[in-house]
């Protein structure tokens, strides 16, 4: 009886050193949570060359952002000076037109219609159960690919997570991000197209470019809209090396 | 004392439970915090990516100044002449050729490549089709082309390259036939390296035999758009 009752002391001391040990495991991970959700997107590295560098960036951003906004300004000015320099003559106005409808065409204003919005997802499988990972994620191909296909299906204006498509626009793989007109966008990818919304649709036909994309189960989605907004490029188009042949 | 023992095992039963419950509540936000991290923001870049982020921004930077000079001389132009229907007449034509240029509409004269992609008659061998014209494409414009045509059909902003039953080979929707000559202006190294460097397309396409040649030169000419480009759906 008594072997017992030691027995019992001893079981008891188990069992509390195993609980110490559990309470000190989740004080750490408690611990280190509160530290990752303090640090997440503010400055993870502590390297000066790294700092200087990101405030350089941050300042030519708002730099440019500040111009940016005069630009705008300037750029509606000069359209009402345009407007009010040819309001006299027929032969004018028609071409105030034209230059308005090429700037709609190549991506420098704000544009409205009806369309579709696709979007693109990495697979949310879980990566070690396929053969090849790389199945499961958007590729630079897959965008260029599925813009081919708008373009194809008569689009007149497309945007790929809000940066306009224009005629320079190239797209290309950076790692696990994608670069589009110089600027980087992450998954989930949405690409906005105005056309016929039904032709556009076509997208998703069987066989189409979504369904092997779906059965790569890659996240693709399309949807018809009557009310698309695509915006503006938001840089310059310009010409180092091309001379127009008169 | 037997009951004794039941309550305290009961207690370290209920403990354990309570404890798991909130290690997997750490955990799963753990991973909605490292799901929820944005890798394209600049907070999370490095060295590297940091430099070419700030080259690209710098020349971002330098590129809408000037489109601002250029912008306000236009604005002072239209106002000094707003009295004169024909010098009027001529801001707005140079307005509309560098529009024109940039639609595809003129045709253009420059430094470039010119590529030539020919079928192999050996049959063992791929065909070329519309997907390695497209790669090529968008791997020229990477390179900084500033202007393109495949066959002297001008690659225009909403140009499309299909491959028909794998047969043949649509670009602005009319057919095209081998050989393909792609021309393409701008720095001719550059275009060059684009595609023949390393996992290159072209350097591909050589690998398994298909038949690419590149020829730089300082004169590459390029047709224009001959179609109309009408926007029925944007408002």
């Amino acid at each position: 009886m008594k072997d017992n009752h030691n027995k019992k002391i001893l079981d008891n001391k188990k069992v509390s050193i195993v609980l110490g040990i559990m309470c000190f495991a989740l004080t750490l991970a408690i611990c280190i949570q509160i530290r990752s959700v303090e640090y997440t997107n503010s400055i993870v590295s502590n390297n000066y060359e790294e700092n200087t560098l990101r405030a350089e960036v941050l300042k030519y951003k708002e730099k440019y952002d500040n111009k940016y906004n005069d630009l705008e300004k300037a750029e509606k000015e000069l359209e009402t000076e345009r407007e009010n320099s040819t309001k006299n003559n027929s032969e004018l106005i028609d071409k105030e037109e034209k230059i308005k409808q090429a700037n709609k065409i190549l991506g420098l204003t704000e544009v409205t219609g009806p369309g579709v919005i696709v979007t693109l997802s990495d697979s949310k499988k879980d990566a070690n159960s396929v053969l090849n990972p790389s199945t499961l994620l958007v590729h630079d191909v897959d965008i260029l690919g599925v813009v081919n296909e708008l373009k194809n299906a008569g689009a007149e204006a497309i945007s790929i997570n809000e940066q306009r498509i224009i005629p320079n626009t190239a797209i290309s793989c950076g790692g696990n991000i994608i670069d589009i007109n110089g600027e980087k966008v992450g998954t989930p990818f949405t690409i906005k197209a105005i056309g016929l919304p039904e032709q556009l649709a076509g997208l998703s036909r069987p066989g189409g470019y979504l369904e092997i994309l779906k059965n790569a189960s890659v996240g693709a989605d399309l949807k018809k809209s009557n009310n698309i907004t695509i915006p503006k490029y938001t840089g310059v188009i310009n010409y180092e090396y091309a001379q127009t042949i008169k | 004392m037997k009951k004794n023992i039941k309550k305290g095992k009961i207690t370290m039963i209920i403990t354990i439970g309570i404890t798991c419950f909130i290690l997997v509540l750490v955990m799963s936000m753990q991973f909605k915090i490292v799901n929820q991290t944005d890798i394209t923001s600049i907070e999370n870049m490095r060295e590297a990516e940091l430099r070419t982020e700030f080259a690209n921004w710098k020349s971002k930077y330098e590129d809408i100044e000037q489109q601002y000079d250029e912008t306000m001389e236009k604005i002072e132009e239209y106002r000094t002449t707003s009295q004169s229907n024909e010098e009027t007449e001529k801001l707005v034509d140079e307005e509309l050729e560098q529009l024109n240029m940039s639609l595809g509409k003129t045709d253009v004269q420059g430094q470039g490549i010119e590529v030539t992609l020919r079928e192999t008659n050996n049959e063992e061998i791929a065909r070329i089709n519309g997907d390695d014209l497209l790669v090529i494409v968008n791997a020229l414009k990477i390179a900084g082309a500033e202007a393109i045509s495949i066959n002297d059909e001008r690659i225009i902003n909403m140009s499309d390259i299909v491959d028909i039953n794998e047969t043949f080979i649509k670009v602005n929707g009319k057919r095209i036939l081998a050989p393909y000559v792609i021309k393409a202006i701008g720095n001719s190294a550059y275009l060059e390296t684009a595609l023949t460097g390393n996992g290159g397309h072209v350097d591909e396409m050589k690998k398994i035999g298909q038949d690419v040649s590149i020829e730089k030169s300082n004169k590459v000419k390029i047709l224009k758009y001959e179609g109309e480009i009408n926007l029925k759906y944007i408002q």
